[in-house]
């Protein structure tokens, strides 16, 4: 491949040029030569040797009375911290190798963090030449940095290759510099490629898509780079001979064009498309939250309609089911909690509010339209259910930090305290958006709840933010963008609202976009999904932008949207890797499997045994994708994973599994007495005369949605031979494929 | 050629399928070959749910008007010039080997924010933001060094979860919440829920379900890259063992102790919990939570008091011995604490309110130094007059203790590293 051959050349004029600069930047260092400045010579330092880092002196008490600012961001409070604090005995200007901050650094003295510098290394004469200098202070003239560039940008890479980057910074007096060595690094896939602390990016045995950031100072930048699947030419070649045969059969949606491009780059070839029958339950469950009856199963391998797999997804977006278990997923985001009230009367707010958030999916409300109404809802929350919304979140860091992950993708938390340390937010951004909320009012409301219920509303005359460290008061302003211009009775919000949903908004339809993908991928393009920067980019940016592009021009339409991801070639494809795939996580070559989620999983079980869970305190038949909120009852759901809904992260409803998970499915009196009940299936299924093939092959289209395979039933039917009692024969046989990894998982 | 399996997973670490998977999988699954950490100490703690009276137990003040000294007469130890209440008399015959902090502060005075207070060691939920926002101290152990021995959990509780919600994992995820005991030990018929066939179901039935797992449970576990599916697999077949195995059944069977070792501990539930847990904690489990009876004693606390301490007080008293005499003493770290202690002066219900200015907690054991009084309250009791000690200061001293290292951090949900000790120190003069 002409690749490899392109990427030799670049590696050594890389190398090349990596050893002139290298040179220019010793000469720079050369003692006394020049003026050394504390913000951009000494601070990144300090970061670079990890002395402000979170764990040690960069943690908010400090450490042993020592407290630098995180990551160096405020370099004047590090000064007073090395110059004034500890009157003086920090620096030694008689005597700069005695100074204090040498000797713990070096570890003459003894020092908790161990030995960080060594004496004879430019770091340590850098800090010393300052300390000899005088000490001098940040000045207000001192150069700025302006942004930092990372070299090579990006870069195709082989397995077990290495790169070196080069960082330079950029200053607004218009010099710049080579700050390899200053800058810190990190891989958002270590696997993949490693980066030492020189800058060194080294690839491993793993395929697939690596981004290394590198931040200096306030400034961030990143490398992008790919590590093939097929390993040599004569790979790549075969790869695309296989991908070439793929593209005459691929439809001509944007989404497989862009799917296949990535996997022409990458010479990874897609699994074979899954069969009918998988296809069915994986459509079920994702779209409705609900497993196929054995019904649904036979009648769905009989149709022999071409376009079928199309017409499921239609058919499927219509049921009820999908209302609800969207308004689920909907419900935990938007943090409808019904924890802390006791009393109904409390309680009809949830009820409310998840009623509202399911019309609202049911009818197919336009996306930016659902949003818009909960960001400016305002009244009543007995009469306006969006304004429930308000009640979870309450607090300055609650808007924020809600909007940003909900609605734009986006994790700002860090930039309350300090400047986002992997993206370009800083406290200003974070006290902007929340100065859009500060005038949201609240009046009357039911006290004695420990959060109000049934408060109001409203938009309140006044209310400032100011920036917690410069204390200047705030304007109202979106992430990254222009402060609104705002008449004395306008809201904000509204503004706030206005400008997300504008087609050219860089966060909003992408978000949602990405979290759908995420939903019926397993992934998201954008992984996590809430977690968009420059430092962690799509794995598929043109894939992203397409269904982006048309999710808006469709007028938000979000069963339009489902229709795309859902008929993309990826969403038909097998779960099993095949040679040429694998390994892959990234790029949708596979359909990667899930667990089916605490809900959908006990209504599963429900369903199969035709026992319904008795929730207490919902009308009887009340299903677990119904419930109004997460504080009904239920152990089986908690075990499982179901949120607190405490934040707006869809990462707090955990797949990890744990013991107790097992000991439900092995010891559970719940399921035991779904198998038991006397007018459930299993009694049903015993008191029939069925044949033991019959039965075995009922219940595995029951529980698993498919056919029995030849040895499968040949298995069940002696056991159900040997086992004297028939009831008891059915229920272990119900009970084994319930516990099966294949019932637990959505592949 | 790069599917992944557990051990490459270990090799590359963590930061490829996100800390929380990657650490469940070093931790709790057996990853006996993965350099798990050498410590073999345990933790058995006494939560005193509610808030125990400082002045009517470790910190007693002889000296003071009746209204602060309360109702009971102070005695001496087998530690020259340490005194203690004379409710506690079996503690005070081996008081040489546990220790008081009669200094511990935090800013707390309602039970749930302090109960959150003192099992993860933050301050976090209030009254209206009552949902846990960090961990507990046994998920920290559990999650950081694990079971000692699977299928044995690392993190059980007696009998079940309390300290308001609290005692959970949060963000380290649901592997890293306690195991539920579920049942008084010192019931006649004690017997674990989880670990007890449902009604209806035989052990033959479960050794033909097993059978049958095993034969239809045929999903391709290559399809599944993120460690989930082999983690449910382990933990599947170590439910199984628990259920229908000996081991765990075994480790619960407290009719397998001599009768005079169990009079010993007596015949209650404090004794009977701190049995178990000795048994529990000898079987492989690292942290064993004993949530004794509530302590809030607004009201008459002579009356609270004389029916719980006595129970306590021969439950810490007979484990310390029992481990002493096993040679395990050195290997078992006993705690006795509450979200806060009680003030100093009684109120006129002839009780005392919440108070966590100041107050007491007991450590002894796990090469714990014994015989000690760290810090001291004020004449009468009130605030802290010397060695302040936080929270956070008694979590690192037990983390430390356990071999957990105290730079460790867990991302929260947010991706944010939380320290497990933030500020705290150990306290040095109990190492």
């Amino acid at each position: 491949m002409t690749n490899f051959k392109q990427i030799t050349w670049q590696l050594l004029l890389l190398l090349v040029a990596g050893v002139i600069s290298r040179n220019i930047a010793f000469a720079a260092d050369t003692p006394n030569a020049t003026v050394v400045r504390f913000s951009t010579d000494v601070v990144p330092i300090l970061t670079k040797l990890g002395c402000d880092s979170g764990g040690c002196h960069g943690k908010a008490t400090g450490q042993n009375g020592f407290k630098l600012s995180l990551f160096g961001f405020e370099p004047e409070l590090d000064y007073d911290a090395l110059v004034t604090e500890a009157r003086g005995r920090r620096l030694n200007l008689a005597d700069p190798d005695r100074s204090l901050l040498l000797l713990k650094a070096t570890s003459r003295v003894p020092h908790g963090g161990g030995r960080r510098l060594n004496e004879s290394s430019d770091d340590y004469r850098i800090v010393r030449d300052w300390i000899a200098q005088g000490a001098t202070a940040p000045r207000e003239d001192d150069p700025k940095l302006v942004r930092i560039e990372l070299l090579p940008k990006e870069q195709i890479l082989r397995t077990n290759a290495t790169q070196q980057l080069k960082a330079m910074a950029f200053f607004s007096d218009g010099t710049s510099r080579d700050v390899t060595r200053q800058a810190v690094y990190q891989s958002n896939e270590p696997g993949i490629a490693a980066v030492d602390a020189e800058g060194l990016v080294k690839t491993g045995s793993q395929h697939g898509l690596v981004s290394v950031m590198a931040r200096f100072g306030e400034q961030i930048a990143a490398f992008h780079s790919a590590v093939p699947f097929a390993a040599d030419e004569a790979k790549m070649a075969a790869a695309q001979a296989q991908l070439d045969q793929l593209e005459s059969k691929l439809g001509a949606s944007s989404s497989d064009r862009h799917l296949l491009r990535q996997w022409r780059r990458l010479g990874v070839v897609p699994s074979a498309p899954a069969d009918d029958a998988t296809f069915l339950r994986r459509a079920t469950i994702d779209i409705c939250g609900t497993l196929p009856t054995d019904f649904e199963v036979t009648e769905y391998l009989a149709d022999t309609r071409s376009d079928k797999r199309a017409r499921l997804i239609d058919r499927l977006l219509e049921r009820p089911e999908y209302a609800s278990y969207f308004a689920l997923k909907w419900a935990d985001i938007l943090q409808n909690r019904g924890a802390g009230y006791s009393t109904s009367k409390q309680r009809a707010g949830t009820t409310l509010f998840a009623a509202w958030i399911r019309d609202s999916l049911a009818t197919n409300k336009p996306y930016d339209q659902f949003v818009s109404e909960l960001l400016t809802a305002s009244g009543s929350q007995n009469e306006n259910p969006p304004a429930i919304w308000y009640r979870a979140v309450r607090k300055s860091p609650e808007y924020v930090e809600s909007v940003a992950q909900a609605f734009l993708g986006v994790r700002i938390q860090c930039a309350q305290c300090h400047h986002h340390p992997t993206e370009r937010w800083s406290q200003a951004d974070y006290y902007g958006l929340a100065a859009v909320f500060s005038r949201v009012g609240r009046k009357g409301g039911f006290a004695d709840a420990e959060v109000p219920t049934d408060e109001i509303i409203y938009l309140k005359e006044r209310g400032d933010v100011a920036h917690p460290r410069t204390g200047e008061l705030l304007k109202p302003r979106p992430l990254g963008g222009a402060e609104f211009s705002l008449g004395l009775h306008d809201d904000p919000r509204g503004n706030l609202a206005r400008w997300m949903t504008r087609s050219d908004n860089p966060f909003f339809a992408r978000t949602m976009v990405n979290r759908l993908w995420a939903h019926f991928l397993g992934r998201g393009i954008v992984h996590p999904i809430d977690d968009a920067r420059s430092t962690n980019p799509p794995s598929n940016p043109e894939l992203l932008d397409a269904l982006a592009q048309d999710f808006i021009a469709s007028g938000f339409d979000v069963k339009q949207l489902i229709r795309a991801i859902t008929r993309s070639y990826a969403y038909g494809l097998e779960s099993a890797p095949q040679p040429g795939n694998t390994g892959d996580t990234q790029t949708f070559a596979r359909f990667y499997p899930r667990r089916v989620t605490a809900e959908v999983l006990l209504d599963g079980i429900s369903q199969v045994l035709d026992v319904p869970t008795n929730f207490p305190g919902v009308p009887a038949g009340t299903r677990a994708i119904e419930l109004p909120d997460e504080n009904v009852a239920a152990h089986f759901l908690d075990v499982f994973g179901r949120p607190a809904r405490m934040s707006a992260c869809e990462c707090e409803r955990v797949d990890a599994p744990a013991l107790t998970q097992a000991l439900e499915l092995v010891n559970s009196a719940e399921i035991q007495r779904k198998l038991i009940d006397k007018t459930g299936y299993a009694q049903r299924l015993a008191a029939s005369d069925k044949s033991h093939a019959d039965l075995a092959t009922e219940i595995f289209l029951r529980v698993l949605a498919r056919r029995p395979r030849p040895e499968e039933l040949k298995a069940a039917v002696e056991f159900l031979v040997s086992e004297p009692d028939r009831a008891e024969a059915c229920r272990s046989l119900l009970w084994s494929l319930l516990a099966t990894n294949e019932f637990l998982f959505n592949h | 050629m790069s599917r992944l399996t557990r051990r490459n997973v270990l090799q590359i670490g963590a930061p490829l399928l996100g800390l929380g998977l990657a650490d469940f999988l070093r931790l709790e699954a057996q990853a006996a070959d993965a350099g798990r950490p050498t410590s073999q100490k345990s933790l058995i703690v006494f939560w005193t749910d509610g808030g125990i009276s400082q002045q009517d137990t470790y910190d007693v003040k002889p000296d003071a008007p009746a209204e602060y000294r309360g109702m009971y007469r102070s005695i001496g130890s087998n530690v020259p010039g340490l005194v203690l209440s004379d409710r506690l008399p079996l503690q005070a015959r081996v008081m040489d080997r546990l220790s008081i902090v009669r200094s511990v502060h935090h800013e707390n005075g309602i039970h749930a924010p302090s109960a959150h207070w003192m099992q993860t060691g933050y301050f976090g939920p209030t009254l209206a933001r009552n949902a846990a926002q960090k961990p507990s101290f046994g998920s920290v152990i559990a999650r950081a060094i694990g079971s000692r021995q699977p299928p044995m959990p690392a993190y059980v509780s007696v009998p079940k979860s309390e300290a308001f919600g609290y005692q959970g994992a949060v963000y380290l995820g649901k592997a890293f919440n306690p195991f539920e005991v579920g049942a008084d030990p010192n019931a006649a018929d004690f017997k674990v829920p989880n670990l007890s066939l449902p009604t209806g179901l035989t052990a033959r039935s479960v050794d033909s379900r097993r059978a049958l797992l095993k034969t239809f449970d045929t999903l391709r576990r290559d399809i599944d890259d993120s460690g989930v599916m082999e983690g449910l697999d382990t933990f599947k077949s170590q439910a199984l063992e628990m259920v229908a195995g000996d081991r765990m059944r075994a480790a619960f069977n407290l009719n397998a102790e001599d009768p005079k070792v169990r009079d010993q501990y007596g015949r209650h539930r404090y004794g009977q919990s701190a049995l178990l847990a000795r048994r529990l904690v000898e079987a492989g489990a690292r942290c064993v939570n004993i949530n004794t009876g509530n302590w809030d004693h607004h009201n008459d606390i002579a009356k609270g008091l004389d029916e719980h301490l006595p129970p306590l007080d021969r439950a810490i008293a007979a484990l310390v011995e029992d481990l002493d005499a096993r040679g395990l003493l050195d290997e078992v770290i006993i705690y006795c604490v509450g979200e806060f202690g009680r003030t100093p002066r009684m109120n006129g219900h002839a009780g005392r309110d919440h108070w966590s200015d100041c107050f007491s907690v007991l450590l002894a054991g796990g090469g714990i130094q014994g015989g000690r009084v760290i810090g001291a309250s004020e004449k009468w009791g009130g605030g802290v007059r010397d060695r302040l000690v936080t929270p956070l200061d008694l979590l690192a001293t037990i983390y430390h203790t356990l071999g957990v290292p105290l730079d460790t951090h867990y991302e929260d949900a947010s991706g944010r590293p939380v320290s497990i000790v933030g500020g705290g120190q150990p306290i040095h003069e109990l190492l």
